[in-house]
């Protein structure tokens, strides 16, 4: 074990494969952002111009299906990665380091809440805190939602054929109030939580370079760091 | 410096896009008074006024085949484009007039001929009611036809035009110039003017571009709106109110949820600076 201490000291937080589903991400939202909300807004002379820049109205339409194919990749990609990570890493999917939702993170939540009205010490969180679980999940289930009312929208013959005329309606409105909700939760929510955050602030990079300081493991995730010590100092002690 | 002119750049383009738009949109309706310079690059640029106006080879004293020009009877005392006989058009218009006189136009027309209310604007137009026949130009894009076109239909039909241009089909077609988009004619004809609440002829007109639609296709809503609904068949009836109860719904979910969350991190965030800036005192 290392004795000295040292304060550039960074740990791995993210593995390669799920920095590049990031990035992926972040390309792919965006282009699929500024695609869609051109067209719903298209009233507006500026979007003429945007959507001129990419070639027009049918160019557009299919770098947004490009990207989503894209994007979708990306799920599936990550949804093969959790099968070899259990079946053949013969990983844990529970337990503390888990991204699913148990009961610590409701409790979390609560204290957090009172914390920010000063009444008690902010949660102690594991490797992944409430906000960061939700981030995951309303991500993974969004585009779950958000390609099946795309697929609707995308190919109404064959959905009218097995459907009700109107669900083609229904799910234009989900798709675009979907759309609003996942781009006014991830600019502003997310942004705020991951780079805008006082100890953080300018930018969190650890997403893009996959490592955490030391400083920032213990204070942000402490009953992590507080595991890892003791598995640590287990052969030794 | 580079970053200020690019910027500079990119909203005088916006702003240019912007201006273009409306430019393109100007089709004045004809008057008593023509414009000679607007008629000669029309697509009626070529014809003589006689062609059309046939009266007009009267000798001015009321004889001959025509009435004298200006006629003092009407010469801005009626409306002008109602005064103009139209069977002059079918002279080289003879598929569109053919199919007009059996439309929903004409149709109108006629009932206000009996003295009756012809629709519920009030309006039966003829050819110059659509057609601005001294300053209309040919060779057009489906699209710019489409943009006028949508505007035309617009002044009477002011709350489809909005379902419309609310569509997928409106806001590609007319605001994007999406050449292969659907406007009012391509699904309602556009001399025969059908309303489509057949359900056999709505299917018809969604096949046009759509080869693969099944019957349920046509119950898809394009003028999603609640106005007319008289206007509409009893299956679009039923479904805009599912579709407008479960919009309601999702709206409910996502403003909520934004909520939640916004004043959570709201919260949060002057928290965690409070704390911060408490340490460094």
């Amino acid at each position: 074990m290392e004795t000295i201490v040292n304060p550039e000291q960074t740990f791995q937080r993210f593995h390669i494969l799920h920095r590049i589903l990031h990035m992926v991400i972040i390309v792919n939202f965006t282009l699929l952002a500024v695609t869609g909300f051109v067209l719903h807004f298209s009233g507006f002379g500026w979007t003429r111009f945007l959507v001129s820049l990419m070639g027009g109205a049918g160019a557009a339409g299919w770098l947004h299906r490009c990207c989503a194919v894209c994007l979708y990749m990306g799920v599936v990609i990550h949804l093969c990665w959790l099968v070899y990570y259990k079946f053949v890493l013969k990983q844990n999917l529970s337990g503390p380091d888990s991204i699913l939702p148990g009961k610590k993170d409701f409790k979390d939540l609560y204290q957090n809440v009172r914390y920010c009205f000063n009444k008690g010490n902010p949660p102690l969180f594991d490797r992944f805190s409430y906000l960061q679980k939700y981030d995951y999940w309303a991500e993974l289930l969004g585009m779950q939602s958000m390609g099946i009312t795309g697929l609707i929208l995308w190919f109404p013959e064959f959905f009218s054929s097995i459907l009700p005329g109107y669900f083609i309606n229904i799910a234009g409105y989900f798709h675009f109030y979907e759309a609003v909700l996942a781009v006014m939760y991830i600019g502003v929510v997310h942004m705020s939580d991951t780079h805008l955050a006082p100890d953080i602030f300018p930018m969190e990079k650890s997403i893009f370079t996959g490592k955490i300081e030391k400083t920032r493991f213990m204070e942000e995730h402490p009953e992590e760091w507080k595991r890892q010590q003791m598995i640590n100092n287990q052969p030794s002690g | 410096m580079v970053l200020l002119l690019t910027v500079g750049c990119f909203f005088l383009a916006l702003l240019w896009f912007s201006h273009a738009r409306a430019e393109t949109d100007a089709v004045p309706p004809s008057t008593w008074f023509v414009d000679m310079n607007q008629y000669a690059a029309s697509a009626h640029g070529s014809l003589r006024c006689e062609e059309c106006h046939t009266g007009m080879i009267g000798n001015g004293a009321g004889q001959g085949i025509g009435k004298s020009h200006p006629d003092p009877d009407a010469f801005l005392k009626t409306r002008s484009r109602t005064d103009f006989d139209y069977q002059a058009c079918q002279k080289c218009h003879k598929t569109a007039y053919a199919r007009f006189v059996t439309g929903a136009h004409a149709t109108a027309a006629e009932k206000q001929k009996a003295g009756e209310k012809p629709s519920k604007a009030g309006l039966a137009p003829d050819c110059g009611e659509c057609h601005s026949a001294h300053y209309s130009k040919s060779h057009l894009s489906r699209s710019q036809t489409g943009r006028i076109m949508t505007k035309t239909c617009g002044t009477c039909h002011q709350d489809q035009k909005e379902s419309f241009l609310a569509n997928y089909h409106g806001k590609a077609g007319v605001n994007l110039g999406y050449e292969r988009a659907a406007f009012c004619t391509d699904c309602h004809g556009a001399h025969t003017i059908v309303s489509l609440k057949d359900k056999e002829a709505a299917l018809n007109a969604c096949r046009r571009c759509h080869k693969e639609a099944t019957p349920e296709f046509a119950n898809i809503i394009i003028h999603d709106s609640t106005k007319n609904l008289e206007l509409k068949s009893d299956a679009k009836q039923a479904g805009l109110k599912w579709v407008h109860a479960l919009r309601a719904m999702v709206l409910i979910l996502v403003v909520a949820v934004l909520a939640f969350f916004y004043l959570h991190t709201g919260l949060l965030m002057l928290r965690k600076l409070h704390e911060k800036l408490r340490r460094h005192k």
